[in-house]
């Protein structure tokens, strides 16, 4: 009896200790696109920030891009972290996110078997590569799985069929896996299939050994760029928005940019990402990527 | 659109349905073996701990023997049915194994000692004892069932969630929740509910048409 009643007044205690340890804490709810998170880059840039300001907490909740943004539309966050472009202008138009800045870009790359059955190491462009893909899906040679999430990689994926002028769907190579970026790179590697990455979670499962046989085989500094942008969520105010700003502020800041320029560069070898400052023409490429035209 | 929910539902239901009947081909011997010890008390309790296993653990061990790298790799069923029906037999073994093993427990003690002190011979002891445990087995069935129709960890991990092959319904869920389609990912789980809900009360109308 007393060690039941022992029980329960240490548990009435630890509780009270923890909630009270987080008064005064200004906690920013943020939606995350999950290859910023996976790659450690967000906890790395808000470890950073929370040193000046040592009252916050960033709450990263990664998901894909599609319901980061739905989330954001649900009132669910105040910070948004995604690159979808065309996804992203849906939502600025409905007045739902705010305060758009693109704070850091890399590339998307095809990855696919080391052999390369389709020959899209000796593709001259992208549409050429996902024709080669297309067609050595269809002679059997291939597989090639997609996201089918919605998320930005995925959103990507489709328009670059589009550009082909061929459908892949309900073929039989065109595997649709609706898992992360993460679990699809080992789907790939696993399946001996090709899928589209974005650089720097491929580079992560690469140096993580969870990949084997997958390698780059086309990448294009241009046509497969990918921007991520940061939003202010409409509806978030206080010292909650005020923080979320001022997380924004400091990853597109001079400081915040160096850091993400050197992220990752000991441990993988490259950069994963490419702060936004070094690259005027972001702006102009997003707003190309919005209407589905060339980067 | 309706055509892939049904093939999604229609899949959902073979997939734990050969699960549980895999699981019921060794759980069920083993419960019974496991009645005739007078104090399997401490089995008893283990099996009911793993009852709580967590799935993504057994979808990840089960991975690590399975890829392409692995032990198993050579059987190429990653990826398929096939590691989810066996991801899912794993999972539901505990709970059948021990929901079997109290029912089977009670009815030996009510009339397999019966059967006993009256001069049957092993095997007519567990003829009698399996066929009064016969109604409780069914409910071990349907609550294993229950349990691998609702599961998403194994599934995701060594199925993958493939469009048209090893799509289930909670994989399903979880891909249009992270769509931000909350409205689709709601009306499957409601489907998914109903379908639980049903085999609820069929367990209940076994259940009732003996105690």
């Amino acid at each position: 009896m007393y060690i039941i009643v022992a029980f329960i007044t240490a548990l009435v205690l630890v509780s009270v200790i923890y909630y009270t340890g987080n008064w005064g804490v200004v906690r920013v709810r943020a939606t995350t696109t999950t290859s910023l998170y996976a790659t450690g880059l967000l906890d790395y840039l808000s470890n950073k920030y929370m040193k000046q300001h040592p009252d916050t907490r960033i709450d990263f909740m990664p998901v894909g891009s599609g319901e980061a943004l739905r989330r954001a539309g649900d009132g669910e966050a105040c910070l948004v972290l995604v690159h979808a472009p065309s996804l992203e202008k849906e939502y600025i138009d409905r007045g739902v996110i705010y305060y758009h800045r693109i704070f850091a870009y890399n590339y998307f790359v095809i990855v696919g078997p080391g052999n390369d059955p389709a020959h899209v190491s000796n593709a001259t462009n992208i549409v050429d590569a996902m024709k080669k893909i297309y067609n050595a899906g269809e002679a059997g040679k291939a597989k090639f799985i997609s996201r089918g999430d919605n998320s930005g990689t995925n959103v990507r994926e489709l328009m670059l069929w589009k550009k082909t002028g061929l459908d892949p769907n309900d073929r039989k190579w065109y595997i649709v896996s609706g898992t992360g970026m993460g679990q699809t790179l080992v789907m790939a590697d696993q399946m001996n299939a090709y899928t589209l990455s974005d650089k720097a979670t491929y580079l992560k499962y690469l140096a993580s050994n969870r990949i084997h046989n997958l390698k780059i085989l086309y990448s294009n500094d241009t046509a497969l760029i990918n921007i991520y942008s940061a939003y202010l969520v409409k509806g978030c105010n206080g010292k909650e928005l005020e923080r979320a700003k001022g997380f924004i502020d400091f990853i597109t800041s001079s400081r915040g940019q160096e850091l993400i320029a050197s992220y990752g560069v000991e441990l993988y070898g490259e950069p994963l990402f490419y702060p936004a400052n070094n690259k005027t023409s972001l702006a102009d490429t997003w707003s190309k990527l919005v209407k589905g035209l060339d980067p | 659109m309706m055509d892939e929910l049904l093939g999604i539902i229609t899949r959902s239901i073979i997939i734990s349905g050969t699960a549980t009947l895999l699981a019921s081909t060794w759980s069920i011997p083993l419960a019974y073996r496991l009645s005739h010890k007078t104090r399997a008390g401490y089995i008893r309790s283990i099996l009911e701990a793993l009852v709580g296993v967590p799935t993504v653990l057994i979808g990840l061990l089960l991975y690590m023997i399975l890829c392409s790298q692995c032990p198993l790799g050579l059987l190429g069923i990653l990826y398929t049915p096939i590691a989810i029906v066996i991801g899912e037999a794993i999972l539901v073994t505990p709970l059948i194994t021990a929901v079997s093993l109290y029912e089977i427990s009670r009815v030996r003690a009510r009339y397999g000692e019966l059967a006993q002190s009256l001069g049957a011979s092993d095997r007519q002891v567990m003829e009698v004892v399996l066929k009064y445990s016969i109604p409780g087995i069914i409910g071990a069935l349907l609550m294993g069932f229950s349990r691998a129709i609702g599961e998403l960890g194994v599934a995701l991990i060594v199925g993958g969630n493939i469009k048209g092959y090893t799509r289930v319904m909670t994989t399903a869920i979880a891909l249009e929740v992270s769509r931000g389609e909350y409205e689709e990912a709601i009306l499957l789980g409601l489907l998914l509910l109903l379908i639980v809900a049903v085999i609820a009360v069929g367990l209940r109308m076994i259940r009732g048409g003996r105690d």
